[in-house]
């Protein structure tokens, strides 16, 4: 019997009811008791230049590109963004009409954005970072869209920092045109008391290919939800995620492959670490729908557990109802494994270090499908980093 | 273009093809319609039972009556009435005592119909050849391996059990549950809901507050069962529910495998089985439990058919033990079955083998649970889809390993076969590691019988559907290597059967 639950101070400052571990997407992930606190939205938090100026050097990316969209504490930061060359529209776009307790919270705490637009092919990347600065708990919003026009690539960097108690919520829209190409890498490095919910909602025209790698780190509670819909035949994405986690942290990805059109290709890959009383989630789903033969959808999810407490839950779910496809998934979940580990110490390799290097070879695979080389670099320099601090402790 | 050809093809060719929808003509006796607290009370009456029996089902009745009916499953049926049912159904001729010769002709001749002998000194075909000399043992007793003891369910109540007086020899109990109930109150109080208690799910409460018969199993300790143990469940009343129940239990070191098969008339209206079946294995016991479910899948439009919601738990209680789940499912209208293991004792291991057919409007939603929570305890899971005509079907799986479960160890793999473009084939695992030191390993994949499979077959002299059940057969392999050998033979022309008009 579901019976109507009282308010949390939460969902009264929200004004709607959160996601529970009733409702069969969140099982693992129970908004309703871990976002109890308010998060009041819209709190006026007056930012120090520097902070905000040191927070946009700590992007990964900070030295990659000049074009820069900066939103503080939930709007726009036009002071330090840099719209050279860039075609966009500034406000909220409108909005798809998703039926997705992420997409009503964000609706709830009325968030900002802008619509970007490549109709030409751009070789350097654009990079789109959120910043929020210490100050009261409260709840942050955006609202992105990217359209990448016909036959047209665009390489795309959202940055999520942060310092403090605080809710963030993204939606970003994105569509891909006929033959056009977009890479888009997220990066999700909030405080580690910050709560960071997004929604990707992503359609494919024909021919267009999607490559995406994000690597969640950040975060004390993080939930990504992914829709992406192939529209058009012949339309190819690859999904690659990382997860590097300790404390306490927890990490929920859901991603739904709709494959509405014959012919068309998806990947999934997830690399999931996990020390400490660390917690990762990966929900994946592929959806085959009636004629959409010759679809070739493949998922795969794979977590490493460093720590006895560590935990990692897995639902990779194929749902298909056409019958010439191939689709395909894969999930493990195991510590180390002993014999390479071994293999490494007996050629004199310190215990230390070997794991490091194993860790950072299994969490590795997860970017090389990055193709702008620094881009990579950078976020397998991230993850050394992060593993030289996992020795230090 | 050969992809359009078969589905053409499939179109002109009649999907409903059940060999097992005679109707017996016999007089029952009926408990009144609906359910209630005195229907309850009525079936308790009608077995003899003691009173501690009826308050555990009047407990469950209870419970059950504030449980919601689970809505989960990727299965489509109307709301079904629970009031407009019978809950019990027993042939008249059934009042008098039990013994093969005073049995009904018309009830021997269902089950001889079935192909199930209920004579001792048949066995079943393909097994042993008439005239094949018998093995001796050290002692000189015929060893008796190819036999198998049958309990025979018809509706509501056991018909027979037979070599019962050759497995009391080695103490194995084998008898109805309501035997059981009388002759033994103390195993069965002991056991009873210990693996799937009264409020386990909706089903299970139902079930536990009206089950009318089913088998009973206890192998002492150090015991080998000295055959195959076997219960034929076969559906004839009208407007009757089935609610079996089972319950075996493997004392240490013992070892028993057991087979369940079912049939039903074919009728225009729904019927519903919902049966619990619990398995306890202690220290170094295994349990082999496997099913051929091939109960009326409703005509091609989906017209009638059986409602297949089926609780399934097999508990390995003690170290190293085992319990092993083989089924093959190609019958009913909707499956709702997940057959699971409570991996509790250290270094035990749990195993599921599945072959799920569904052909014309059939919907499946199976799978099963292994949970770990023993140290070194280890499972595999081997699942097999085949979906044709306009059917679904879902494999739903949970692996998950507790805290404590160190070194856990778990191998997944559930392949998808589709047959024709009007079917779905669905992936529900969940997978649930709590424990650096598990290893869980899950592959999945969907495939179709390729153009060129198909091809080869024919160029050979094999017609399309000797091909298709050539290729399925192969497809399932892996599963059917488990079965027992009563059942191998037997199934491989089950699934040809259930595939026919399906050719893909």
């Amino acid at each position: 019997m579901i019976q109507a639950l009282a308010k949390t101070p939460a969902e009264e400052a929200f004004g709607i009811s959160l996601p529970h571990r009733r409702m069969e997407e969140w099982r693992w992930t129970d908004l309703r008791r871990n976002l109890v606190k308010p998060y009041p939205p819209h709190q006026n938090v007056v930012a120090a230049n520097k902070d905000v100026e040191r927070l946009i050097a700590s992007s990964p990316f900070a030295k990659l590109t000049t074009h820069r969209i900066v939103f503080l504490n939930g709007s726009l930061d036009q002071a330090h963004s840099n719209f050279a060359g860039l075609t966009f529209e500034l406000g909220v776009p409108s909005s798809s009409a998703v039926d997705d307790p992420v997409i009503h919270l964000n609706s709830a705490i009325e968030p900002s954005g802008l619509t970007l637009r490549f109709d030409a092919s751009m070789d350097v990347p654009v990079e789109i970072i959120h910043i929020a600065t210490q100050g009261a708990a409260r709840a942050m919003a955006l609202r992105n869209r990217i359209e990448v026009g016909e036959g047209a690539s665009a390489t795309i960097i959202e940055t999520f920092v942060g310092e403090g108690d605080y809710v963030v919520n993204a939606v970003t829209e994105i569509h891909v045109g006929a033959g056009a190409r977009l890479d888009r890498v997220k990066v999700e490095l909030e405080s580690h008391d910050a709560t960071h919910l997004s929604y990707i909602d992503c359609t494919l025209a024909k021919d267009a290919k999607l490559n995406e790698l994000t690597l969640t780190s950040g975060s004390a509670l993080n939930r990504q939800n992914g829709n992406y819909l192939f529209a058009g035949e012949n339309a190819n994405a690859l999904i690659a995620g990382a997860y590097l986690l300790n404390g306490k942290q927890h990490a929920d990805t859901r991603l739904v492959m709709d494959h509405k059109v014959p012919h068309c290709t998806s990947r999934e890959m997830f690399k999931c670490v996990m020390d400490d009383n660390a917690r990762g989630i990966f929900q994946g789903k592929v959806i085959v729908r009636k004629h959409a033969q010759k679809t070739d959808g493949k998922q795969s999810s794979h977590a490493l557990l460093l720590s006895e407490n560590a935990e990692f839950n897995a639902k990779p779910e194929l749902e298909i109802y056409a019958d010439d496809v191939v689709c395909g998934h894969g999930a493990t979940a195991g510590d180390i494994n002993h014999d390479h580990l071994f293999y490494l110490q007996s050629r004199g390799i310190p215990e230390a270090e070997a794991k490091s290097l194993l860790i950072g070879a299994f969490v590795g695979e997860a970017f090389d499908g990055i193709v702008n080389d620094v881009m990579r670099e950078a976020m397998v320099a991230f993850a050394e980093n992060w593993l030289t601090q996992r020795k230090a402790k | 273009m050969a992809d359009q050809d078969t589905i053409d093809l499939v179109k002109t060719i009649e999907v409903d093809k059940y060999k097992y929808g005679f109707e017996t003509d016999i007089e029952s006796d009926y408990a009144p319609k609906g359910l209630n607290e005195d229907i309850v009370r009525f079936i308790s009456a009608k077995k003899n039972e003691p009173a501690w029996m009826l308050e555990w089902r009047l407990e469950a009745y209870r419970v059950w009556l504030e449980m919601a009916e689970p809505t989960w499953a990727k299965v489509h049926y109307p709301k079904i009435d629970f009031q407009d049912l019978y809950y019990y159904a027993a042939p008249k001729s059934m009042a008098a005592p039990k013994s093969l010769d005073e049995i009904d002709p018309k009830l021997l001749e269902t089950y001889a119909k079935l192909g199930i002998p209920l004579k001792e000194q048949e066995i079943l075909a393909g097994v042993r050849k008439q005239g094949e000399p018998s093995r001796l043992d050290d002692e000189g007793n015929e060893i008796i391996a190819g036999r198998v003891a049958i309990d025979a369910v018809f509706d509501s109540v056991s018909v027979v059990t037979t070599f019962k007086a050759e497995l009391a020899k080695a103490g194995v109990i084998f008898c109805s549950i309501s035997e059981a109930l009388r002759e033994h109150p103390e195993l069965v109080k002991q056991y009873l809901g210990s693996v799937v208690p009264q409020n386990d799910n909706f089903y299970a409460g139902l079930n536990s507050a009206v089950f009318s018969d089913g088998s009973f199993v206890y192998v002492p300790p150090g015991v080998r069962c000295p055959m195959e143990l076997s219960t034929y469940f076969r559906m004839n009343a009208k407007n009757t529910g089935q609610f079996e129940r089972t319950l075996i239990i493997a004392d240490k070191g013992a070892y028993v495998s057991y087979l369940e098969g079912c049939t039903a008339p074919t009728r225009e209206e729904s019927q519903l089985h919902a049966a619990v079946v619990e398995l306890i294995a202690h220290e170094d016991a295994e349990i082999k439990y496997s099913t051929v479910q091939n109960w009326y899948p409703g005509d091609a439009e989906g017209k009638g058919g059986v409602y297949n919601f089926v609780t399934k738990r097999g508990d390995c209680r003690g170290a190293r033990s085992k319990i092993s789940w083989t089924q093959v499912e190609t019958g009913s209208a909707i499956t709702w079955k997940y057959p699971s293991v409570i991996l509790r004792g250290e270094s035990s291991r749990g195993e599921f083998y599945s072959i799920a057919i569904s052909n014309g409007r059939q919907q499946v939603d199976s799978g099963t649970k292994m949970i770990h929570l023993g140290k070194n305890s280890s499972s595999r899971i081997i699942s097999k889809g085949i979906a044709a005509g306009r059917s679904d079907n879902t494999y739903r799986g949970l692996v998950s390993a507790h805290r404590k479960a160190t070194n856990a160890r778990n191998f997944t793999q559930c392949d998808s076969l589709l047959i024709g473009d009007q079917c779905g084939a669905h992936t529900v695992p969940y997978i649930e590691s709590k424990t650096s030191t598990a290893q869980f390993e899950h592959e999945a994949t969907t495939s179709k019988i390729s153009d060129d499979q198909m091809f080869y077959c024919m160029s050979r002299g094999l017609s399309q559907e000797e091909a298709v059940a050539l290729i399925v057969n192969g497809f399932v392999r892996d599963v059917l290597q488990q079965l027992p050998m009563e059942f191998m033979a037997e199934t491989q022309k089950l699934i040809g059967i259930s595939l026919e008009g399906s050719v893909g």
